[in-house]
C-alpha cells in the first residue's frame, strides 16, 4: 500500500518506511544509539529528499528514544546527573558544530569533510571496540593490562575540580569531564548530522568507564531531548519534517527499540559491544565504498547535512 | 479558416472552489486558443484539437501518481509532437566529480535555469525525422532544443556542459519526471482528418502545479499548428491541511510531531510493560 507524504512530496510504500523503523529502533534498543547514521542515508536511498530525511529522521528518534528510555529507566539503567552533565555539554558543542558547518560549507567542500569525518570517527572507534570487546571476552589478562594503560588518563581525570560521584554508574568523574565530552561529541553529531549516539556509547564506556547498561539508558536519555530540541528547530525554521513519514517510521521504531531493550538484558555486555562494533564498521566500509566507486548519477539533490 | 480549438473534460469535483479554478483555466485556455490561429496564419485549412481525459489530478493521502490520456483530431498525413511540460523553473543540484584520482564526492553545485521540473515528449515518428531543427530549438521539442533551452552554471566548456547536460537528463528520468517515446501515439484515419490517442503515466514525483500539454501538427518539416491544454495537480484533503500546516504554521507542527513522538514512545513502552516484559 502506499501512501503520500505531504512534506516529503512524494509516494512511499508504507512497508518500507516501517521495515526501516523496525530495523533502527531495534539497534537503539539494544545499544542505546539512536540510529540516525543508518536512518538518513537509508531514507535517502528510498526517494525522501535529504532535508526531509534528515529532519524527519529527527522527530523518528524522539519516539525511539521514548520507549527506550522508559524501558531502561523502569529497569534503573538511566544515569539521569551524568545524563544532564552530556545534555550541558552536547548542547552547547551542537551550536558550536552548526555554526562550523556554515563556515565549512562557505569554503566549500564541507561534504567531503564530513564523510572524511564519518569514515574516521566510525573507523576508529568501530575498529577500537571490536578488538577490545574480542580482547576482553577471551582472556582476563589483558583485561588487567588494560586497566594498568589507563590509568595515566585515569589519573589526569582525577586531577580536574568538581569531582562529582555519579551513583547510578558509580564512577566519580570531575563534572567537566562529561560536559567536555558531551560538548565534544555534540560538535561531532552536529557536522555529521546525527544523534551521536554511537559516538557517545564508546565514550562513555571505554573513557567514563561506565558499565554497559547504563551507558545505554543514559546515551537514549540524552539522545530524547537533543532530538526534540532539533525536530522543533527543524519543523520551526526548515518546515521540513515529515509528519507522516515520522509516524510510520515511528510505528516500526517503537516496537523494534522495546524489542531491542528486552533482547539487550538478556546479551552480554560485552556481546553488545561487539556487535555494535561490527554494524559501526560495516557503515564505515559502505561510506568508503561510497568515496571510491563510481556512483550511477553524478547530480544529486542538493541539502541534507 | 478555422479556429483551433481546446476543450475540457468535465471535472467530477464537488468543491466551488475547484470549478472556479476550472472555470479560469478554460477562459484563460480559450483565450490562448483565440490566440493561436493569429500565430500560424500562414498555415491555413487545418483543425487540431486536444483534451485530456485527466486534466485535474488531486494528491490524496493514498496517491501514487495517475495517468492522462491525451486525444484529439488533426489534418490526416500531418505527424504529431505531444509535449507535457512544467513552467521552466530553477534547480540546483549537487554534482559529483573525482577527486585526488579516486576519491568520487560533491565537488560543488550546479544551477540549471530554465529547465522545467517535469518534461515529457511523445511523437508519433523520431522527432528528428519529421522537424528540423530550427522548428524544434524554437518550440523547445526534444532533448537537444532543451540543451539549448537549459543555462547550467558554472561550466567552463561545451564538452563539460554536454556532460552535465546528459547528466542532468539522467538524473530526471530516474526520478520519473522526464520522458521521450516514438510511435507511441495511436492514430486512426477518417476521410480528411486523423484522430490521435496516447496514454502516459503521470509520475507522483510530479509535484503540485500547473503542467501545459501541447500538440503540435507537423507538416515538411515544420510545426504547422498547435493546440494546449492544463493538467493541474492539487493536493486535497490531509495532504492539504498537513503540508499547509507544516509550511505556514512550523512551531505548531514541530509540537505536535513531537507530542506524537512521545505519545507513541510511551504508548509502546506501556503496552510491552503490561506483557511482562521488565524484570
Amino acid at each position: 500500500m502506499y501512501l503520500y507524504l505531504p512534506v516529503a512530496l512524494t509516494s512511499i510504500n508504507i512497508l518500507i518506511p516501517v521495515g526501516l523503523g523496525l530495523v533502527v529502533g531495534l539497534l537503539s534498543g539494544l545499544f542505546g544509539v539512536g540510529g540516525g547514521f543508518l536512518m538518513t542515508p537509508l531514507l535517502i536511498m528510498f526517494g525522501i529528499p535529504s532535508t526531509v530525511a534528515a529532519a524527519t529522521d529527527s522527530n523518528q528518534i524522539v519516539a525511539a528514544s521514548t520507549s527506550g528510555t522508559y524501558a531502561h529507566w523502569k529497569v534503573g539503567n538511566v544515569d539521569f546527573k551524568m545524563g544532564f552533565h552530556l545534555l550541558i555539554g552536547g548542547f552547547v558543542g551542537g551550536l558550536l558544530g552548526v555554526q562550523g558547518i556554515k563556515i565549512l560549507r562557505a569554503m566549500g567542500n564541507a561534504d567531503f569533510v564530513i564523510k572524511m569525518a564519518y569514515v574516521l570517527m566510525l573507523g576508529i572507534v568501530g575498529t577500537y571496540m571490536f578488538i577490545e570487546s574480542l580482547r576482553s571476552m577471551r582472556k582476563k589478562k589483558v583485561e588487567e593490562v588494560k586497566q594498568r594503560k589507563e590509568s595515566g588518563i585515569a589519573g589526569f581525570l582525577k586531577l580536574l575540580p568538581l569531582q562529582t560521584h555519579y551513583e547510578k554508574s558509580g564512577v566519580t568523574h570531575s563534572a567537566l569531564v562529561p560536559i567536555v565530552f558531551g560538548g565534544f561529541v555534540g560538535v561531532l553529531a552536529a557536522v555529521m548530522g546525527v544523534g551521536g549516539g554511537f559516538l557517545m556509547v564508546p565514550v562513555m564506556v571505554y573513557i567514563l568507564r561506565m558499565p554497559m547498561h547504563v551507558v545505554v539508558g543514559t546515551s537514549l536519555f540524552q539522545i530524547l531531548f537533543n532530538c526534540i530540541e532539533v525536530t522543533f528547530l527543524q519543523a520551526y525554521t526548515n518546515h521540513n519534517v515529515d509528519f507522516i513519514l515520522a509516524v510510520l517510521l515511528l510505528l516500526g521504531s517503537t516496537v523494534g527499540a522495546q524489542v531491542g531493550a528486552v533482547f539487550g538484558r538478556k546479551l552480554k555486555g560485552e556481546q553488545l559491544k561487539v556487535i555494535l562494533a561490527v554494524i559501526v564498521l560495516v557503515v564505515t566500509v559502505k561510506i568508503i565504498f561510497e568515496l571510491t566507486l563510481t556512483p550511477s548519477l553524478l547530480l544529486s539533490q542538493a541539502g541534507g547535512h | 479558416m478555422k479556429a483551433v480549438s481546446s476543450q475540457q473534460s468535465t471535472v467530477n469535483s464537488h468543491k466551488t472552489e475547484y470549478r472556479l479554478r476550472l472555470l479560469l483555466v478554460f477562459v484563460l485556455i480559450s483565450m490562448l486558443s483565440a490566440l493561436c490561429p493569429l500565430l500560424f496564419a500562414d498555415d491555413a485549412s487545418a483543425e487540431l484539437t486536444i483534451s485530456a481525459n485527466h486534466d485535474h489530478i488531486t494528491i490524496d493521502f493514498f496517491y501514487h501518481g495517475s495517468t492522462v490520456s491525451v486525444s484529439g483530431t488533426s489534418d490526416a498525413g500531418t505527424d504529431l509532437i505531444i509535449k507535457i511540460t512544467a513552467p521552466d523553473s530553477h534547480e540546483a543540484l549537487k554534482q559529483k566529480g573525482k577527486a585526488a584520482g579516486f576519491l568520487w564526492m560533491n565537488l560543488g553545485t550546479l544551477k540549471f535555469e530554465n529547465a522545467p521540473n517535469l518534461y515529457s515528449i511523445h511523437s508519433t515518428r523520431k522527432i528528428e525525422d519529421i522537424l528540423s531543427r530550427e522548428e524544434m530549438d524554437k518550440f523547445v521539442i526534444g532533448y537537444p532544443a532543451l540543451n539549448k533551452h537549459i543555462e547550467i552554471i558554472p561550466v567552463s566548456n561545451d564538452e563539460e556542459r554536454t556532460k552535465w547536460f546528459s547528466e542532468f537528463i539522467r538524473y530526471k528520468e530516474e526520478s520519473k519526471l522526464y520522458a521521450s517515446s516514438s510511435g507511441q501515439i495511436n492514430t486512426t484515419n477518417q476521410t480528411d482528418k486523423q484522430t490521435y490517442y496516447i496514454k502516459t503515466d503521470w509520475p507522483y514525483q510530479a509535484p503540485p502545479g500547473e503542467y501545459l500539454v501541447t500538440v503540435y501538427a507537423v507538416k515538411d518539416h515544420k510545426v504547422v499548428e498547435k493546440a494546449e491544454t492544463k493538467v493541474i495537480v492539487e493536493q486535497g484533503g490531509i495532504v492539504k491541511m498537513l503540508s499547509g500546516m507544516a509550511a505556514n504554521n512550523g512551531a505548531v507542527y514541530g509540537i505536535i510531531s513531537i507530542v506524537i513522538a512521545l505519545g507513541a514512545g510511551f504508548g509502546v513502552g506501556m503496552v510491552f510493560r503490561k506483557g511482562g516484559g521488565a524484570h
